[in-house]
């Protein structure tokens, strides 16, 4: 057997799709992986147009991709990760990948064939399928790894770091768009007692439990994070002192209405909040307005606690000597 | 340039790649339907890791963008070929390629670009040569903010050398610079130092 002898049969083995053209679009040539995956007899499409035999093909891209094989004399490619196919074939594992058509690589060559023939491109498509549905996979992990990264493990609202982050951001963009901005920062009062009297996972029941609370609370753009232990923060964004402080009121006499039960035994805590405004020349760094904020929450601790205070300007560092 | 190719061989490779980029920048022209005009470029045999410093300095604070394409040829020529351009450049040449806004995405008009720049060059120096190219699909390597010099001293860790070629292409009533690193291993700059002792010889 002849090397040549060889070609028919291995281009009829092969796992990928070998289409040929001509520079008028009409199909030369289709190995027996496309007449299987399209159920299409060479015989019956041959000198047809590429675009009537497969008519979901992207005619208008495909063509100035083709063209530009045919013009430069170079390859072109198309990759599934940015078009899933071209060839709007099945694949070869419906049942245990997701997606229902196979996901291709396919490159567009320029065929050398004699000076005074007429020109041909050759279409590879690969099945790239498997990759595609990694992929897919990746991506949904990547997802819930993302979220799982913002999120405090424990409440579910957003966890320091990210809390922290944001924080800048809103700083930053109020300050270039000059809109009002303030933070709230909470206690929970009296957090080791309750964990005293109910234990650990009593107090973890509290955190939890006002966390969502709390949250149900909030308008969409307003960003709930613990901070620490029993401490929390919510930003507001596009908020003024005096509608902070009103969400927090709010937010401090539902809270102080709101029993839990754990365990058959009514829970009641109450907090104290401390609220503060940003002020573009005295907060520059999110450290800042946090340190203003937490000033005012000691003075809520300071009054007894179950309340709201706010920051007034000229209050300084010796008053947070309490608790 | 360093020391691995002497001057002979060194104005042999300027010769056959201001040939080449003449071919492409001809081909471009017709493709493009407008006036390419392509300065000298300027090459530079590099060590491979010397070039993240650079090219960090080039594109610091600069939106870019990265595409690798791998190429192999006959007699052991062989590499990577790394185009690198401005964002804000690419929209200027996508519209000349005839994108219609939203038409494709954006990686997908980036590996096109690199790719006809990458393949119309590579295949003119492949026929300076006798030799023929064979490439891979494109890949982006990095777009927007991905650290481009990280990228690269990922990337060029495993190469040795470095063809540098600086690439000019200003078309009419756009101007478009980008830059066009061949990473080459060791062996196949030997191969390519035999190719340019041969094609000295038949001068």
């Amino acid at each position: 057997m002849s090397h040549i002898g060889l070609i028919s049969p291995i281009l009829a083995q092969l796992n990928s799709g070998v289409v040929v053209v001509d520079d008028e679009y009409n199909v030369h040539y289709l190995n027996n992986f496309m007449e299987r995956h399209a159920s299409l007899q060479l015989s019956q499409v041959a000198g047809q147009s590429l675009f009537k035999v497969f008519a979901d093909l992207p005619e208008a891209w495909l063509k100035r991709k083709l063209m530009s094989v045919l013009d430069l004399k170079t390859p072109a490619f198309s990759s599934w990760e940015q078009r899933q196919y071209i060839f709007k074939l099945p694949h070869l594992r419906p049942v245990t990948s997701g997606s229902q058509y196979m996901a291709q690589n396919c490159t567009m060559l320029p065929l050398q064939t004699d000076a005074a023939g007429q020109p041909l491109i050759c279409i590879l498509i690969e099945d790239a399928t498997d990759a595609f549905v990694y992929h897919q996979h990746l991506s949904r992990t990547l997802v819930e790894l993302e979220k799982a990264n913002r999120q405090d493990g424990l409440t579910k609202v957003l966890n320091r770091r990210y809390w922290e982050e944001q924080l800048k951001q809103e700083i930053h963009r109020a300050q270039r768009y000059q809109h009002p901005l303030s933070l709230i920062l909470f206690d929970l009062d009296k957090f080791k007692d309750l964990n005293d009297k109910y234990g650990h996972l009593g107090g973890d029941f509290v955190l939890i439990e006002l966390a969502a609370f709390i949250g149900t609370l909030l308008r969409d753009s307003d960003l709930l994070g613990r901070y620490g232990g029993e401490e929390f923060g919510i930003i507001l964004p596009d908020t003024p002192l005096s509608g902070a402080q009103e969400v927090a009121e709010r937010i401090c006499k539902a809270v102080a209405d709101y029993p839990m039960l754990f365990n058959q035994q009514t829970i009641r805590t109450s907090l104290s909040m401390g609220v503060a405004e940003m002020h573009p020349k005295a907060h520059v760094l999110h450290d800042d307005l946090i340190r203003c904020a937490d000033m005012a929450l000691y003075s809520a601790k300071r009054a007894g606690r179950n309340r709201v205070c706010c920051f007034q300007f000229g209050e300084t560092e010796y008053q947070k000597k309490v608790n | 340039m360093n020391g691995s190719f002497n001057e002979e061989q060194r104005d042999c490779l300027q010769e056959i790649i201001n040939v080449a980029m003449g071919l492409a920048s001809d081909k471009l022209a017709r493709f493009l339907n407008t006036f390419v005009h392509l300065q000298v470029p300027s090459i530079a045999l590099v060590g491979a890791s010397h070039l993240p410093a650079e090219i960090e300095t080039r594109y610091q604070d600069i939106e870019a963008a990265m595409v690798s394409q791998g190429f192999f040829g006959n007699e052991g020529l062989r590499g990577e070929a790394i185009v690198l351009y401005q964002m804000e450049n690419a929209h200027k040449i996508s519209a000349l390629l005839g994108y219609e806004p939203g038409d494709v995405s954006e990686i997908e008009m980036l590996t096109d670009i690199s790719s006809i720049l990458t393949t119309t060059f590579l295949n003119g120096l492949a026929e300076q040569l006798d030799n023929s190219m064979s490439y891979s699909a494109p890949r982006i390597l990095s777009s927007r903010n991905r650290d481009i010099a990280e990228v690269l001293t990922n990337t060029s860790f495993h190469w040795e050398h470095a063809l540098k070629v600086d690439i000019s292409y200003q078309l009419i009533d756009h101007s478009f610079n980008c830059d066009m690193v061949l990473l080459i291993p060791g062996e196949a700059v030997n191969h390519i130092k035999t190719i340019l002792d041969r094609i000295l010889e038949e001068y």
